[in-house]
């Protein structure tokens, strides 16, 4: 609030055209909005990470459980990945794009890449932390292979999968407005360069607005899935 | 014995292999032309070009200083801040909802104002990869200092400690297992930032040999600045992690996040 402040007080005075003050955003925000220039662009931003996000992080979780619970999906998997994890995966956007194309594909082929690795790490490290008394109580009890991962590896591993889910969200903003700065026609990011190359900073600054909305919508909605799911979690360690 | 030893390391470098292979027989194959799917004795050769032509190595040091100085300003101001805030309840109150606030949002969408500001050279690119890197920095520290034990400062005070030698001696040394974790999640969102920035506008640097490789249609020249570019990624990681074995030795964290 204070930085806000602070902002709009050092606008007041005259400012250089690149710099607006809070209101005018707010002002431009609301004008945007109804004149139709804004919600495409939105719609074709999430129409690209979200099916990223899901396809990236569905199959970072389930072969990171895999490789935690099974020894011979853990030797074959995890040097791969721990290898290239440190890897900038946005250097395969050129490549990826001369395989499937410039279009959306290319940019949900990224984005699931480098959701992959967080989610995967996580739900691996997640699946091998399970307690094992847990497990052998539960197989002295006779319950089955399956019921074991259903039951008890999958729950306690729940915790550092959300960690992993979160970390990869926050990814899958950043690689879609990189992507869509390189290359794309519609995009909050291409509307950031589009209208930073026209000099609209009103639009420029409306969509990095939306932008930081979105990124903190879907913060707060993964944070809230995670206090739904995980309420025994808060519960035993108040 | 011998025999299981090699079985479990080609078991290990089994997918390695198998993609590799599986590369160069789509390449020799004929199917798709030498641009889509260069062969890798073409990658070998232009690597080893990258790695012994002046010019190049000029563009892989404008990445890694581009990267590294932003890098090292984020784990400087960040490990100070995160301190502080864990061991001050006015500068947690006053800092901890600015960055839980901003956490979420993307810093990258800042960066057309950046280039205003900073203009276009390293400067807008070292500001950005700072402020990318300096929130894992501080959230993580700041979750370090606080969970120091308390006994341990108690008998600190009460040998006569003053606070500033209580920070430096017990609370850092305590929080430094959290700190190296979150400089390891910094370390590659730097150089992803860098070769981000590289490649949306600029004129030097890996980002920037990527996509001018690719303009030209030069795919294995491309392919091998992404093997430059993962080497070193990976060079970084591994200097962090020696750096922490070093230094916290008497904690093995064996996890890439801290909670």
């Amino acid at each position: 609030m204070a930085t806000l402040g602070l902002w709009q007080a050092a606008t007041l005075g005259g400012h250089p055209e690149f710099v607006l003050s809070p209101a005018e955003i707010a002002g431009h925000f609301a004008a945007a909005l109804r004149s139709g220039e804004l919600l495409p662009h939105v719609g074709a931003s999430l129409l690209r990470s979200l099916p990223g996000f899901v396809l990236g992080s569905a199959i970072g979780v389930a072969l990171g459980l895999l490789a935690g619970v099974a020894r011979s999906a853990d030797q074959m998997l995890s040097p791969v990945v721990f290898l290239t994890y440190p890897v900038p995966k946005i250097v395969f956007l050129p490549i990826v794009m001369l395989w499937i194309g410039i279009g959306d594909a290319s940019k949900i082929v990224i984005i699931a890449l480098a959701c992959f690795y967080p989610c995967f790490i996580n739900a691996y490290y997640g699946a091998r932390s399970t307690p094992t008394i847990m497990v052998w109580a539960s197989l002295n009890m006779g319950a089955r292979r399956l019921q074991v991962f259903r039951k008890i590896v999958v729950p306690s591993a729940l915790p550092l999968v959300f960690a992993g889910l979160r970390v990869s969200l926050a990814l899958s903003f950043i690689l879609l407005f990189s992507t869509e700065m390189i290359n794309a026609r519609s995009g909050l990011g291409f509307l950031i360069r589009q209208s930073e190359s026209s000099l609209r900073f009103d639009l420029m600054y409306v969509s990095i607005v939306a932008v930081a909305a979105l990124g903190y919508a879907s913060d707060q909605l993964l944070l809230l899935a995670r206090r739904r799911v995980l309420a025994w979690q808060a519960a035993t360690t108040r | 014995m011998t025999r299981s030893l090699v079985m479990g390391v080609l078991r290990r470098l089994s997918l390695v292999l198998a993609g590799l292979t599986v590369w160069e027989l789509v390449a020799r194959s004929g199917l798709f032309s030498p641009i889509i799917v260069p062969s890798l004795a073409r990658i070998g050769r232009e690597l080893w070009f990258l790695a012994t032509s002046a010019g190049s190595l000029v563009e892989v040091w404008q990445s890694l200083f581009r990267g590294l100085s932003g890098f090292a300003l984020a784990a400087a101001v960040g490990v100070t801040l995160g301190v502080v805030m864990g061991r001050s309840a006015v500068a947690a109150a006053f800092l901890s909802p600015i960055f839980s606030g901003t956490y979420p949002i993307p810093k990258i969408a800042l960066f057309p104002i950046f280039i205003y500001l900073f203009g276009i050279g390293s400067l807008a690119k070292v500001v950005l990869v700072f402020l990318e890197c300096l929130y894992p920095i501080v959230v993580t520290t700041h979750a370090g200092s606080r969970a120091v034990n308390r006994v341990l400062l108690w008998s600190a005070a009460n040998m006569g400690a003053s606070r500033g030698r209580i920070v430096a001696r017990v609370v850092v040394p305590a929080a430094a297992p959290f700190i190296f974790a979150g400089l390891r999640i910094a370390l590659p969102i730097a150089m992803i930032v860098v070769i981000i920035t590289e490649m949306i506008s600029s004129a030097d640097g890996l980002g920037y040999l990527v996509m001018y490789s690719l303009a030209s249609f030069k795919t294995d020249r491309m392919l091998a600045a992404v093997v430059v570019i993962s080497l070193l990624g990976l060079a970084l990681d591994r200097l962090v992690v020696g750096l922490r074995d070093r230094l916290v030795f008497w904690e093995r964290l064996d996890s890439y996040y801290a909670e």
